[in-house]
């Protein structure tokens, strides 16, 4: 075979039988190979988790929103719904290059290729006639790759995004089992005298760089467009605030909106993913509250997110002080939106109480009537806007970014956004 | 490639004797090396296909998201809609200036006091009926807690209305100016109370005296300002010098 990555892998080591020789081909390599043979499956394993962990992500190219696999099972349903994986994938560490491209370059894929060159490469020492101990050193440092990568990313799972994915973690087990049985190879594998061959793992090298290039370079090339990203979906007719309904909430730079409501876990969501992805710093956002509560908001007419008024009122009431008093509450919301959702379906007062007690400013401010028309008037900032009756909405300018781009695609739609949006200078608040 | 110990030297060497099984180990290699590259390959190039097609049958369908809109809620039949649409022009709120007599009054609802009265009755959850003593026309303190409770449930509503009435106690003339300064005694409140607020255009007054659309002893029941005060009276001349205050949850 006359190719560049030469695929004849039946070495000519019998050239150098006899003392010494690097060979070892016969039964002194077998315990060698059954651990190898491990390192296939375990490589297959971690394969199916990265192939069904990219497949999530690329399901999500559409824009849509899909449910997601989220299981140590392969035959498990994907999950409707929060999950961990979900919250994984849509955090900014699920992806590389984001602003480049829409959603960036899956982890997962370059999961798969490492996967797959690590199946194919042990594949073809396991079936070809002898095991030398350079082949499985080999074969130890490449496992050596995803498993210090799944090291880093477990690490930024459970530190940085609090959420750990059941499929990441067949990944991250995948890795474990293939490194040991790679270390049982190579351990197992009689030694051989010559030095070692570096031609011959460059080679293999440059087969994996390939194995991700090939697969990195189509996912760039087929990666679907969509105009509408760029256009946005919709404008703002009035922007005025003479009532001073709008809490400034972050930062110098292009002046944006946000449209949010606190007991919102999309919404808690799109503040991470705006905060993590450092976009924040380049915008002046206003924040806008628009509590989907049918207490207070009369466009539901079922409460999505009962406690979303008193809530909001609390933040108003804050916000009176200072902005970064509402925003303050907001994190306290968002920090425990699950349980203040869950009280405010039995009683709106536990809720009113709580924020009260946690925020002693706000006590005789919520419920008055002043801040129930000042939170009337929020929600009626929307109705000349003819904003959508949904939550996060983010306007940079006066443009909305659509909403099926606020989550894996923000960066990138937002830095495209950026590039042609001038940008105004204002003191940072948060 | 001697150092690599296969490629072209395997090959070299299997020309020569063993050659035929290192062939036949290279094609077997390059044949997984092409499968293991290839197919997670395709597959992601069918996967973004297949996001792409789903992309643009999504863009082409209509979105369905409810707009911010201001409330239409099931009382405001074409006839209420009439009526507000006519105060709204014809009783100052679109003018500037503000109010509407009885005279004027007849001519906005053209229809019997009676009919005009049954068409808020569907308001009883959103009115409220401020009291006041007789030949009064100052809020008193729980009159003044109660306009203001009425004005922070705006909703969504486009206009407030103010309805103000007085007993048959009196000269006829007498209790047009009585209902008309009650009328204009919640105004003042709000203008006091709530100082910068835009909403304050979307304040009708309408004042009726004595001689249109009196409410009858039924309207006892609805929300009321003395509502605390059981011992206090509410007969029908009771609860005629009032003011029946209401956000009205009709976008016209």
């Amino acid at each position: 075979m006359g190719t560049p990555l030469s695929f004849s892998d039946e070495r000519t080591d019998r050239m150098y039988e006899g003392p010494g020789s690097r060979r070892s081909a016969g039964s002194g390599d077998f315990p060698g190979r059954i651990a190898l043979i491990i390192a296939v499956v375990a490589a297959l394993a971690g394969l199916g988790f990265a192939a069904t962990s990219t497949s999530d992500f690329i399901t999500h190219l559409d824009r849509d929103v899909h449910s997601v696999h989220c299981s140590l099972n392969p035959m498990a349903q994907a999950e409707v719904g929060d999950s961990g994986c979900k919250t994984v994938m849509m955090s900014v560490w699920s992806s590389v290059l984001r602003t480049s491209l829409w959603g960036g370059i899956p982890i997962a894929l370059l999961a798969v290729a490492t996967f797959a060159f690590l199946a194919m490469k042990a594949l073809q020492l396991v079936l070809q006639r002898s095991l030398s101990k350079d082949d499985a050193l080999f074969v130890v440092v490449a496992w050596a790759l995803p498993s210090l990568m799944s090291l880093v990313f477990a690490v930024i799972a459970i530190n940085e995004i609090g959420a750990v994915c059941s499929v990441c973690v067949g990944i991250y087990l995948s890795s474990a089992i293939g490194l040991i049985a790679a270390i049982v190879a190579w351990v197992q594998t009689p030694a051989g005298l010559n030095p070692l061959p570096w031609s011959r793992f460059a080679t293999w090298f440059g087969e994996g760089v390939l194995f991700v290039g090939i697969m990195v370079g189509f996912y760039v090339l087929f990666a679907p467009q969509a105009p509408k990203s760029f256009e946005g979906c919709g404008t703002l007719t009035n922007r005025d605030d003479p009532a001073k309904i709008l809490i400034p909430m972050t930062t110098s730079g292009t002046q944006a909106l946000v449209v949010l409501d606190p007991l919102c876990p999309s919404c808690r969501a799109f503040d991470r993913r705006l905060r993590s992805s450092d976009l924040d710093k380049r915008l002046a956002i206003d924040l806008l509250l628009f509590p989907l509560d049918s207490t207070c908001n009369w466009m539901v007419k079922q409460s999505m997110h009962p406690g979303a008024c008193a809530v909001s009122e609390a933040m108003l009431c804050a916000a009176d002080k200072s902005a970064d008093d509402a925003l303050d509450v907001l994190d306290y919301a968002f920090e425990h939106q699950e349980r203040l959702l869950v009280d405010a379906k039995e009683s709106d007062a536990s809720v009113r109480a709580e924020l009260e007690k946690k925020f002693p400013a706000v006590k005789g401010c919520m419920g008055s009537t002043k801040i129930k028309n000042k939170l009337n008037k929020s929600l009626r900032w929307a109705v000349p806007n003819g904003l959508s009756v949904l939550t996060p909405q983010l306007f940079i300018g006066d443009t909305r970014v659509c909403d099926e781009d606020t989550d894996l695609g923000l960066e990138y739609t937002v830095t495209k956004f950026l590039d042609k949006a001038p940008s105004e200078p204002r003191r940072r608040r948060r | 490639m001697n150092g690599s110990g296969y490629g072209n030297h395997g090959g070299g060497h299997g020309g020569h004797g063993g050659g035929h099984p290192n062939g036949q180990n290279g094609m077997r290699n390059l044949a997984i090396f092409l499968a293991f590259l290839s197919i997670p390959t395709i597959a992601v190039i069918v996967g973004e296909r297949s996001a792409a097609g789903r992309m643009a049958e999504i863009g082409s369908a209509a979105a369905d998201v409810a707009i911010a809109s201001a409330a239409e809620e099931g009382y405001c039949t074409p006839q209420l809609k009439t009526i507000v649409r006519r105060v709204a022009s014809s009783c100052g709120l679109v003018s500037g200036g503000r109010g509407c007599k009885p005279a004027d009054a007849r001519s906005v609802a053209t229809m019997s006091g009676d009919d005009f009265n049954a068409l808020f009755k569907p308001l009883a959850d959103r009115a409220h009926i401020i009291q006041y003593d007789s030949a009064q026309t100052e809020l008193d303190a729980s009159g003044q807690t109660e306009v203001e409770k009425v004005w922070s449930e705006k909703g969504g509503a486009s206009f407030f209305f103010v309805v103000a009435r007085a007993s048959p106690d009196g000269g006829a003339d007498y209790n047009t100016q009585l209902s008309q300064d009650r009328a204009q005694s919640v105004m003042n409140h709000l203008q006091t109370k709530f100082p910068q607020d835009e909403d304050l255009s979307k304040v009708g007054l309408l004042w009726l005296g004595e001689d249109y659309a009196q409410l009858d002893s039924g309207f006892c029941e609805w929300q009321r300002s003395r509502t605390d005060q059981p011992d206090a009276p509410c007969t029908a001349k009771d609860i005629n010098r009032s003011a029946f205050v209401a956000w009205i949850d009709c976008a016209i």
